[in-house]
């Protein structure tokens, strides 16, 4: 059609539009199956848990509609409640203390010469490719109450400070938490460490000219220039803590008591324990939504105020 | 033609989810006499599709082989799955369009109580009745896999499902320790309780307890709770029984007692933060005086080294996984034979040589000590009435619920009333609503 169209204009337009057009369909033959899969596999689940949510239904049975009462119940439910402050407490965990960890580490490996950087590199980023299982193992086996960090503790006279880490009603959270942050720093420290390389090092010469030391640098040039890099850190790592769920069925399963339940693990109990999918549906609605929500205040917050590049092009880089 | 996909998704999500027809159970043929094998020759050449749990491997590898030479036109093709695996999946599986044959629930609403909601296993009154399983020693194992017409409450009513299996919760003792101690075995909960203090003062770690994943404390409390009131009571609380209520003086009391042993000690430190299966294998290992568990942890420990006593007031038992027939099979009468074969004696006695405890007692030899004195504890506990089953099948959400508010009593955070209040606020949500 866009041929016909096309008849009489100049040729080398007509060429490009010929090529334009061309490329766009195959392309999108080329597309089919991984779009297929998507749809199949994504789009389609996301479609019928939005329905289910509307539905009291339990996998096997007809459902009957239930109009907007699970969601309702959602927002009802104290323990949901509860659940939802403890992943409040968690995002500082698992994005906050990972970011500054990571821009803190990037900050000092990019200015110190260390032989075997890239080997250490590698190290710290090893909890991030780790599964989650492993991670969840192994941390429970280093907080039991003779477990390796109880013992250091009494090795260095903190004996008093011991306890069931992740047994006691006062401590299984923030324990959760820390291991959440060691298994995000690493991310956070390669992202910032990959954005570090781009910042111009015409920059730094010239703020040592100006009399700038280390920490004026870091928070005059670096910090700025990480700002992309920080905005992506803060979405992944936000996401994982919201979504949070085999660190914790792995280590506590909400225990002790109800001290470190999330919203996820009641996405869980109600779809395979309860046989309660709308419900389940429901809440993990509800909580793509609120990650969404998070995620679009983050990128907001961080935008890069206009378009005004302040980085010279690497082009123009001078050694 | 990405716009027609879409259109025919949207147009697919219009009708509501899941089927109309499986409501209904189907009609079926009941059996008049037993199964011989020339019944099943007139099926031909079949097989036999089952699903069944990882752990009845070791036996089933005994059972098969001789049921396939029994019924020789019947080959036996079973898909083992790991337990949590098995019942996440196996209520679709019923629910598909090629069911296996027979395969395995799990006793309680979230698996049974799914399958026989939906019509998805033959009823077994017949069966029960043409082969005696409502008399001699497994009778009263059969109470579990009965349920309501409208799977409201399982108990009493119609049968649908049969476990040859038998377990039973009892006190595990390391036997030099005890020695040691001076102490006899105890078998009433008065004198656990009065050797716990000894132990204390003897150094010694009183009850190895892990209780991270939240159910080895229920253990404990429901030992205590049945010999602290009528376990029928009990029974009929976790069925879900109308008008039955968990805020009774004797739960109480039992929480009561667990906030107290915790306080002093008696479980050690962290409880909280140690595993089921490292608790097991520290008791294993020489820590600690007692364990009180089941008949499931017996694999663990050895008959040289340990002992499990039997409480006089009956312990709590249950019965394992039932195995159930497809409502859909068409070989129907194979699986029937099949069913008799596992309650059958021959196979009691290959369950208890594999580990485990069978529902049919009476004529069946332990090998060793500790198994003879598991025997023991479980025919105890029937005599008591003590095989009331397990809290966590009186709801979905129990095992959550009741768990995390046993963690919250023994650590002092709330009173023995606020507890059985929670644990019955949870089970009325069930049990109560219209």
């Amino acid at each position: 059609m866009s041929n016909s169209l096309s008849k009489g204009r100049p040729a080398a337009l007509f060429a490009r539009r010929a090529t334009l057009s061309g490329y766009s369909w195959s392309g999108l033959v080329y597309i089919i199956p991984a779009l297929a899969f998507f749809v199949v596999f994504v789009i389609y689940p996301i479609i019928v848990s939005v329905q289910t949510s509307f539905y009291d239904y339990d996998g096997l049975t007809l459902a009957t509609p239930v109009g907007f009462a699970n969601y309702v119940n959602v927002f009802a439910d104290d323990d949901l409640r509860t659940a939802l402050a403890h992943s409040l407490v968690l995002l500082v965990f698992y994005a906050a203390l990972p970011v500054c960890i990571g821009l803190a580490l990037a900050g000092a490996m990019s200015r110190i010469r260390i032989y075997g950087l890239t080997v250490f590199r590698a190290l710290l980023f090893l909890p991030q490719i780790l599964s989650s299982v492993v991670v969840a193992v192994a941390w429970r086996g280093l907080l039991a109450s003779d477990g390796p960090v109880n013992s250091a503790l009494e090795a260095v006279g903190l004996g008093a400070l011991a306890t069931t880490w992740l047994g006691n009603f006062d401590t299984a959270l923030p324990s959760i938490g820390v291991i959440g942050t060691w298994v995000e720093y690493g991310l956070c420290m390669v992202l910032f460490l990959a954005g570090i390389v781009t910042i111009d090092r015409s920059l730094y010469e010239a703020a040592r000219l100006d009399g700038a030391g280390p920490i004026r640098e870091f928070f005059s040039i670096t910090l700025p220039a990480l700002r992309p890099q920080i905005s992506i850190a803060l979405i992944l790592t936000i996401t994982f803590a919201l979504r949070n769920f085999d660190l914790i069925w792995n280590t506590t399963r909400g225990g002790p008591g109800t001290s470190t339940t999330v919203p996820s693990l009641f996405v869980y109990q109600d779809a395979f324990q309860n046989r309660q999918l709308g419900q389940a549906s429901a809440l993990a609605v509800v909580l793509t939504a609120v990650i969404l929500i998070v995620v679009v205040i983050v990128q907001v917050l961080l935008r890069e105020r206009g378009d005004k590049k302040t980085r010279t092009p690497r082009k123009e880089r001078t050694r | 033609m990405i716009g027609a996909v879409i259109a025919g998704l949207t147009l697919a999500s219009c009708a509501a989810p899941g089927s109309g027809t499986t409501g209904a159970s189907a009609e079926q043929d009941d059996i008049t006499a037993k199964v011989t094998p020339a019944d099943v020759a007139e099926l031909g050449d079949i097989t036999l599709k089952m699903w069944a749990d990882q752990a009845e491997e070791p036996l089933m590898e005994k059972v098969v082989p001789a049921f396939e030479d029994e019924y020789p036109n019947v080959t036996v093709d079973i898909t083992y799955k790991s337990f949590d695996d098995l019942i996440a999946t196996v209520v679709n599986a019923g629910a598909s369009a090629s069911p296996p044959d027979v395969f395995q629930g799990n006793i309680g609403y979230a698996v049974d109580g799914a399958l026989v909601e939906a019509g998805l296993v033959r009823s077994l009154d017949d069966v029960a009745e043409i082969y005696g399983w409502t008399t001699g020693t497994g009778a009263s194992t059969l109470a579990p896999a009965m349920w309501s017409d409208d799977a409201s409450s399982f108990g009493t009513g119609t049968l649908y499902g049969m476990s040859p299996i038998s377990e039973v919760q009892g006190i595990y003792y390391n036997t030099a320790k005890l020695e040691a101690l001076g102490l006899d075995a105890p078998t009433t909960i008065e004198e656990l309780a009065a050797d716990l203090p000894i132990a204390l003062g003897a150094g010694e770690q009183p009850i190895m307890l892990g209780n991270s994943d939240q159910y080895a404390g229920t253990h404990i409390f429901s030992d205590i709770a049945a010999a602290e009131q009528d376990p029928a009571s009990i029974a009929e609380w976790i069925g879900g029984a109308p008008g039955s209520t968990f805020e009774t003086e004797g739960n109480a009391e039992a929480a009561s007692i667990m906030a107290d042993w915790a306080s002093k000690g008696y479980f050690g430190d962290g409880y909280d933060g140690l595993g089921n299966q490292d608790a097991i294998s520290r008791f294993a290992g020489g820590d600690g005086v007692f364990f009180v568990g089941g008949s499931w942890n017996g694999a663990s420990l050895t008959s040289e080294e340990f002992g499990m006593s039997s409480l006089i007031t009956g312990g709590v038992g249950a019965t394992a996984s039932p195995w159930h027939i497809s409502s859909k099979s068409e070989n129907s009468l194979a699986a029937i034979a099949w069913l008799d074969m596992l309650h059958s004696p021959e196979v009691g006695q290959q369950i208890l040589d594999t580990g485990r405890l069978p529902v049919i007692t009476d004529s069946v030899t332990a090998t060793d000590p500790l198994q003879e004195q598991t025997l023991t504890v479980l025919k105890d506990t029937i005599a008591a009435g003590g095989q009331v089953g397990y809290y966590d099948w009186s709801t979905t959400d129990m095992l959550t619920s009741m768990g995390g508010a046993l963690q919250e009593v023994m650590a002092g955070r709330t009173t023995p009333e606020e507890f059985t209040a929670t644990v019955q606020a949870t089970w009325a949500a069930t049990h109560e609503t219209p």
